[in-house]
């Protein structure tokens, strides 16, 4: 029999199944396994501003062959789900219906989940931050070690530091942008009282080698991030899976639409169907990791405990952005080479009691096109564009993520379909407007402390409920022994033999990304389940 | 629509926004975006502007603008967004979108320029956009 099932391939499965690999443990993984053969070999490896001279059929990539790329309406979620990543959302929504008014849900059934389309920060949680999870930075940080190690993090020792733990294979820091690097010169300056105020700038940290690493290449800076995967130097989640189908041990069973799970005596056995026959396929064995991103594993669970209509809670960042005019890039001259990433974070630490953090990124603008913006401004186009061409490179773009905890307004349920379709998933997200004040407080202080670097905050875009695209807290880790929980080491309550490794255990949010997070409990589960086995 | 009206139209677009008449292929893949995605004909008020602006090419700016302002949704707007993305993901006018560094007083005077002319072409765009609607009823 084999040792264990892992359902999905996002960056929670890949990594569950590395370490159950290495540990020599055989896994099947199930996954249904989309892929991108439409835009894939497109676009040309040169940088952004050469193929825009040179490139006739720019078009077919950066707009869509069906036109997709051209948003109309308001500012949406997933700006940076461009046509050669769009495939990432493919057919979730038929497959798994959700009833979520006002809450923005994005799921993947593709190779590598929304991994494809992940913006590579890397932000591991602080031990106090674990503590309040039931765990604690002793027992993840030899697992942050691990996936680092896996993945290539390139950051640096900075002002960051006491917010993110240290990783011993960190490679150098990305070059930041002119932008960036003129914020970080003003913030030099200013960082006595930045500090005081509670205000931290610093490099990202970002799965991207800097060096060559695993065969993956040195990254190239050709501002391609949201088109293209160059040299693979920025961390998909398919990396991973490429090396494990080298490995021994290791199948991988495409095509495979997953149903739920019958926790048995000694073994597991998964209920599935083919995704293109529709054919039902049983699997079987010693144990299950279920890696389907926080809404799919909702609804495997909820469904194979025959638990309609039971509401679980639910935890999304709240996420603002704002575009910001950096007065100290006027006049100066961009450099060409840079990446597409985020080239800066900064933490906002509130004073006590609230001991509160805010996370901001900031971006440059360019390679997500002109014309995007264009249709916000409430001007004539043709003025649109002559302003925004002189005025894009002083844009600094803050994207901010604000913690999120569970309440009674923040749940999800599966219902029962009526017919033999799928189950609907309904989820119900109303944050408090206690929680929204102190959201629009804490941006206030944020947005004060950039203009003391220099950037006036133009708007201030809030895209909706649900739009960061960090889901969690499903069914989450606790000492206390309810159903529909998930024990320290991740097994899921009620049964033997079954792990959740995705978003789905982390009871809250802290105002960082979660995917290096989901990646590194996900490495803790293959560890425990490769000695539990063993 | 005919091709001939789409054609005309993105000639229209496409001298509005960079001032000059755009490539045949420019135009054909704006023929089959508005084809992709607007299949049914337009309501009575948005083929009313369009007709307006195929008549009078002159207009398609003070029009552009005040839809900015009053419709930033309706078909017109929606057009010239495309337009603007069949332009801007061409190498011939990649340099049209490009962003550009500039020293604070050209900053300035782009700024000032443009946003005089954006508040005019509004002005006569919200009387022009009234007029068709009018001319409708």
């Amino acid at each position: 029999m084999i040792d264990v099932i892992v359902v999905g391939s996002g960056p929670g499965g890949t990594n569950a199944a590395a370490r159950l690999v290495e540990a020599g443990r055989s896994v099947l993984m199930l996954d249904f396994g989309n892929r991108d053969a439409h835009y894939a070999n497109l676009v040309p490896s040169r940088s952004f501003l050469q193929l825009r001279h040179d490139d006739p059929e720019q078009h077919r990539y950066l707009l869509g062959d069906e036109f997709e790329g051209i948003p109309f309406g308001a500012v949406r979620v997933g700006a940076q789900l461009t046509p050669p990543r769009s495939y990432a959302l493919a057919d979730a929504a038929d497959r798994m219906p959700v009833e979520a008014p006002g809450f923005a849900v994005s799921m993947s059934l593709a190779r590598g989940g929304l991994g494809v389309a992940w913006g590579a920060g890397v932000f591991p949680f602080s031990d106090d931050e674990l503590r309040s999870m039931d765990l604690d930075l002793a027992t993840m940080q030899p697992h942050y070690d691990a996936v680092a190690a896996r993945i290539g993090v390139a950051g640096a020792q900075d002002d960051l530091l006491p917010f993110y733990p240290p990783s011993p294979t960190m490679m150098p820091a990305l070059d930041a942008d002119t932008n960036g690097t003129e914020l970080l010169a003003r913030y030099q300056r200013h960082r006595a009282a930045l500090n005081a105020a509670g205000f931290h700038l610093g490099r990202p940290r970002i799965a991207v080698c800097s060096q060559a690493f695993r065969g993956r290449e040195e990254y190239a800076y050709y501002d391609l991030d949201f088109w293209a995967d160059v040299g693979r130097s920025i961390y998909r989640p398919m990396w991973t899976l490429d090396e494990l189908e080298r490995m021994p041990g290791f199948t991988y069973r495409p095509r495979c639409l997953v149903r739920g799970f019958v926790d048995q005596q000694g073994s597991v056995r998964v209920e599935a169907t083919h995704a293109d026959t529709g054919v039902p396929e049983r699997h079987e064995a010693r144990a299950l990791v279920l890696a389907a991103g926080t809404f799919g594993t909702a609804r495997l669970v909820l469904r194979s405990f025959e638990r309609y209509d039971t509401l679980v809670p639910v935890v999304s960042n709240p996420y603002t952005y704002v575009p910001t005019l950096n007065l100290g890039m006027i006049g100066r001259a961009t450099r060409d080479a840079r990446s597409s990433q985020g080239q800066l974070t900064a933490i906002l630490e509130r004073e006590p009691p609230q001991h509160r953090l805010v996370q901001a990124q900031v971006f440059s603008y360019r390679s997500l096109l002109t014309f995007k913006l264009m249709k916000e401004l409430p001007l004539a186009a043709r003025q649109s564009r002559r302003m925004l061409q002189v005025l894009m490179p002083c844009f600094a773009i803050l994207g901010i993520h604000h913690e999120d905890r569970p309440s009674p307004a923040k749940t999800c349920m599966l219902r029962r379909s009526p017919e033999n379709g799928p189950d609907t998933l309904v989820i119900r997200y109303q944050p408090s407007e206690a929680e929204e004040r102190t959201q629009r407080e804490d941006e206030a202080v944020l947005l004060r402390c950039f203009r003391k670097l220099g950037c006036i905050a133009l708007r201030r875009i809030r895209p909706g409920n649900g739009s960061s695209i960090h889901y969690a807290g499903t069914f989450p880790i606790t000492r206390e022994d309810r159903p529909l929980t998930c024990d320290r080491d991740s097994r899921l309550r009620g049964t033997r033999s079954v792990y959740l490794a995705d978003g789905s255990v982390f009871p809250w949010l802290p105002p960082k990304g979660l995917t290096f997070n989901i990646m590194a409990n996900a490495d803790r589960v293959g560890a425990i389940l490769a000695e539990r086995l063993g | 629509m005919s091709d001939a009206a789409l054609e005309a139209e993105a000639r229209i677009f496409g001298h509005y926004l960079v001032g000059g008449t755009p490539e045949p292929a420019v135009v054909a893949r704006y023929c089959a975006a508005s084809r992709a995605l607007w299949p049914a004909p337009p309501g009575a008020r948005d083929a009313a502007l369009l007709d307006f602006v195929q008549r009078r090419p002159w207009s398609v700016g003070p029009l552009d603008a005040a839809a900015a302002l009053l419709d930033p949704g309706g078909l017109l707007r929606s057009k010239v967004l495309v337009m603007s993305a069949l332009l801007e993901a061409t190498p011939a006018h990649a340099d049209d979108f490009l962003p550009r560094s500039a020293s604070a007083p050209a900053l300035l005077w782009r700024l000032a320029s443009s946003g005089t002319v954006a508040v005019l072409q509004a002005a006569v765009g919200a009387l022009l956009y009234r007029l068709v609607g009018r001319a409708r009823a």
